[in-house]
């Protein structure tokens, strides 16, 4: 009995222990981390939190790195926050097995630094600077970007299981060994199955800011040559709002795959960070490079070729079209009453009220079963269509013509042209041209 | 002058009622007629405006985008397949829209163009409800010269002259005209822009001041350009349904030339000629025509020009023989030259040498 019911205690315990995941902590961070409610209010008066859910960070990107790989300078406890600082572009612990080279993000970082956004921080970021990072500085840090997401992310979590199931028999078969298939296989597959992200979400990102049309305007924009700090054109601070009433923006926004994001034209080759100015000579925006940078695959191939600079030059961030430039700062009395094509709409108005009203009367009042002919060009209609010969639509043009011939009579020199041209016409009928001369005028 | 004179003046003038005549006027139009106008209405509410009821289905709240028709076949130079399979994925729906408006040019003429078109619809209807008094005709231009001119304009030297097809659209300038009449915002802006207002002009001019309306259709939209081509090749198809004439019945009282609206209707020999490159199936001419002589038929399924047939004594005339083309025979008319060189000639042929060059070139560059 007792031995019986201790066989079931030990089964329950057994359930027990391995119903709870066990992560890796070698450093033991986790020991008091991992504390609910390790709250602090810091130097600012903000309420931070200090606790690290072990089971969210073990399934994120970086789950399989321990804590002192990043934060190297904290070694006794207790810890300054000014300890923890993170070099983003040092050199990480991971081996790939192939190669047995350490993996490092200083190739992103010596990318990120030719970019426009080149000053932004990549080391020193500690929990403690978060905000005064977002206060002071213009330039996006890494971490503003890249938040330490789940390693795979929802939308492909059911992709990545079916694929994962398998992946021992169609990849095992080459690549043995546990650890490669532990440590590197789900790497692999996460990367074949596709992008982490869609292009709603890449653009998203850079919407982040530079959808903020006021903090677009305050940043401060550097000359290549002089060094000299200039504010930004409204073309810059408006430039995700044009971009998403272009054909680019609406594909993306209709969830197409045929859509071109912001990294798809600023920054297309290497590891997606070079975005330079359109005005740098190596940027992917820049004139000379845009046959190129159209013409990547999947896209407007034929640009590549000569003759489609005229489709190349198509501003993408106009502000003309749309008028956007209005959106930002609503119209004003002035902007809307007194501009000139406002101004040019009035005579289209007179015109159009003159037309509605007059062919109203005309409809009620004097309407007649007759045909009635349009003032331009009814004539030639008769002639070329319906056939009829000029004589009998002349009734009406010979009852106006002594208006025309009354002007005409102070000048001697017209006068013979008059019964010249009347003379011909019934005797040829490519006379006709010449006489309908003197009708047009009318018309 | 004393407005009060003016005023009996007027009243002198008109003989009867006003009233009764606005009501004589509607009831004169066609049984026909008043459906495709409500069916050219239904059309514009579910396709445009603040409803936008069909694009939304797509998830687009105007004509543009996926659903564009009109720019996925413009040529680009060096352009290859893989490209142009790029442009139809962007545009998908708009894709299987122009096939499918295709598809039923081919069986039922131009359905598309002359019932549904919100875009040359609704400038058709606001242009009949003017004076045609007051408007400009452009039906006698030669259209089918002018249309494909553009057409070969637009699809190869506008791309390569970098001119965006969009700053010429009547399907963005409609839908944004809706939008600014319900009090959008951003239809009013596009409006007031240069682009847009350059698109209204030509709305104005081409649309709503031009005679019947459907001057824009004639001329400039590529949609109906490729259609018309489809409804011109399947004239003789045993199966398609075109407008045609019987040529024995028809008297030349030429009512039917005047109402046409896509200026396709021409008196040759004082003959009603139907042209099937600018034909839209709209059926007016046929609700008009007091002797039958037009009608919307397949062709007939006995012989052309069948022998009479007498039974009991009596003759027995053939059925119409319902003709959708009708080409002047050169040969039979001896004192007759042939088609001189002339200015518009030799325009047509440079514009489309030019053309020809231009995708020859720019095939091997």
């Amino acid at each position: 009995m007792l031995r019986s019911f201790l066989l079931l205690f030990l089964i329950l315990l057994n359930y027990t222990v391995e119903a709870g995941p066990r992560y890796s902590d070698p450093d033991g961070c986790l020991s008091c981390h991992a504390y609910e409610g390790l709250n602090f209010i810091d130097e600012n008066g903000v309420f931070r939190s200090a606790t690290i859910d072990a089971s969210h960070y073990a399934s994120s990107l970086h789950g399989s790195v321990p804590c002192k790989d990043c934060h190297r300078k904290v070694i006794d406890y207790p810890h300054k926050v000014e300890n923890t600082e993170v070099d983003c572009s040092a050199s990480c612990h991971i081996e790939e097995p192939s190669e047995g080279v350490k993996y490092s993000h200083d190739v992103i970082h010596e990318e990120m630094d030719k970019s426009v956004h080149a000053d932004g921080w990549y080391k020193g970021l500690t929990g403690g600077n978060r905000l005064q990072e977002l206060e002071e500085e213009q330039d996006p840090s890494c971490r503003r970007c890249h938040s330490n997401t789940a390693y795979i992310a929802d939308a492909q979590l059911e992709k990545f299981k079916e694929a994962f199931a398998h992946a021992e028999t169609e990849c095992g078969n080459c690549h043995q060994g546990k650890a490669w298939m532990g440590q590197f296989g789900g790497h692999i597959l996460r990367r074949f199955i596709g992008r982490r992200w869609n292009n709603i979400e890449n653009n998203q990102l850079c919407i982040q800011c530079h959808g903020d049309i006021e903090a677009m305007r305050e940043v401060q924009q550097e000359d290549e040559k002089t060094l000299e700090k200039h504010p930004p054109s409204e073309r810059f601070v408006q430039s995700s709002q044009s971009y998403a009433k272009t054909l680019h923006g609406r594909l993306i926004a209709a969830d197409s795959e045929f859509g071109a994001s912001c990294i798809d034209c600023h920054a297309p080759d290497g590891w997606k960070h070079e975005i330079r100015a359109y005005t740098d000579e190596k940027s992917a925006s820049h004139p000379d490079n845009l046959g190129e940078s159209c013409g990547q695959s999947n896209c407007h191939g034929y640009t590549k070729k000569p003759g489609n600079e005229g489709f190349t030059m198509t501003d993408m961030h106009s502000l003309s079209l749309l008028g956007l430039h209005s959106f930002a700062k609503p119209l004003t009395d002035k902007d809307l009453w007194q501009s000139n094509w406002f101004r040019s709409m009035w005579p289209l108005m007179a015109a159009g009220i003159v037309f509605i009203v007059g062919s109203l009367i005309w409809w009620i009042f004097y309407r007649t079963d007759k045909k009635i002919l349009a003032i331009l060009g009814g004539s030639r209609f008769e002639r070329v269509m319906i056939g009829r010969k000029p004589k009998k639509s002349k009734a009406k043009a010979t009852a106006r013509k002594p208006r025309v011939e009354k002007k005409v009579v102070p000048t001697p020199s017209v006068e013979p042209v008059g019964p010249a041209t009347i003379t011909k016409e019934a005797s040829e009928p490519e006379a006709e041209k010449t006489l309908k001369k003197p009708d047009e005028p009318e018309a | 002058m004393d407005s009060f004179a003016l005023f009996v003046m007027i009243l002198k003038i008109n003989n009867e009622r006003p009233r009764m005549r606005i009501i004589q006027n509607l009831k004169a139009i066609p049984k026909v007629q008043k459906f495709r106008y409500g069916m050219i209405l239904l059309a514009s509410m579910s396709l445009l405006g603040p409803l936008a009821f069909l694009p939304q289905l797509v998830g687009s709240d105007d004509l543009c985008g996926q659903l564009c028709m009109r720019r996925f076949y413009l040529y680009f130079p060096g352009m290859t397949w893989e490209d142009f399979f790029v442009h139809v994925n962007a545009a998908t729906i708009g894709v299987m829209a122009f096939a499918l408006i295709l598809i039923t040019t081919l069986f039922f003429g131009r359905i598309w163009c002359g019932y549904l078109c919100p875009v040359g619809g609704l400038a058709e209807l606001s242009s009949r409800m003017l004076n045609d008094r007051w408007k400009i005709e452009f039906r006698s231009l030669p259209q089918v010269q002018i249309r494909y001119g553009y057409f070969g304009f637009y699809l190869v030297a506008m791309p390569a002259l970098g001119v965006s097809a969009c700053s010429l659209c009547n399907f963005i300038t409609i839908p944004r005209l809706i939008e600014a009449m319900s009090g959008e915002y951003r239809g009013m802006i596009y409006l007031v822009s240069s682009v847009g207002l350059v698109n209204l002009a030509l709305l104005l001019l081409l649309g709503v001041f031009a005679s019947k309306g459907r001057a824009y259709c004639q001329f400039l939209c590529p949609i109906g350009a490729a259609d018309s081509i489809v409804n011109r090749i399947g004239a003789r198809l045993p199966f398609a349904h075109r407008i045609r004439v019987a040529k024995e019945r028809c008297t030349g009282c030429n009512i039917c030339a005047r109402d046409c609206m896509c200026g396709a209707i021409k008196m040759v020999d004082k003959i009603a000629v139907v042209d099937q490159m600018s034909c839209m199936s709209c059926h007016e001419c046929v609700d008009v025509c007091d002797w039958n002589a037009l009608a919307w038929t397949a062709p007939p399924k006995h012989k052309h020009n069948s022998p009479k047939r007498i039974k009991k004594n009596t003759e027995i005339f053939p059925l119409p023989d319902w003709q959708a083309i009708h080409i002047t025979p050169l040969k039979e008319e001896a004192g007759r030259a042939l088609p001189q060189i002339s200015g518009v000639s030799i325009f047509n042929s440079m514009v489309f040498l030019t053309v020809i060059s231009v995708i020859i070139v720019g095939s091997f560059l």
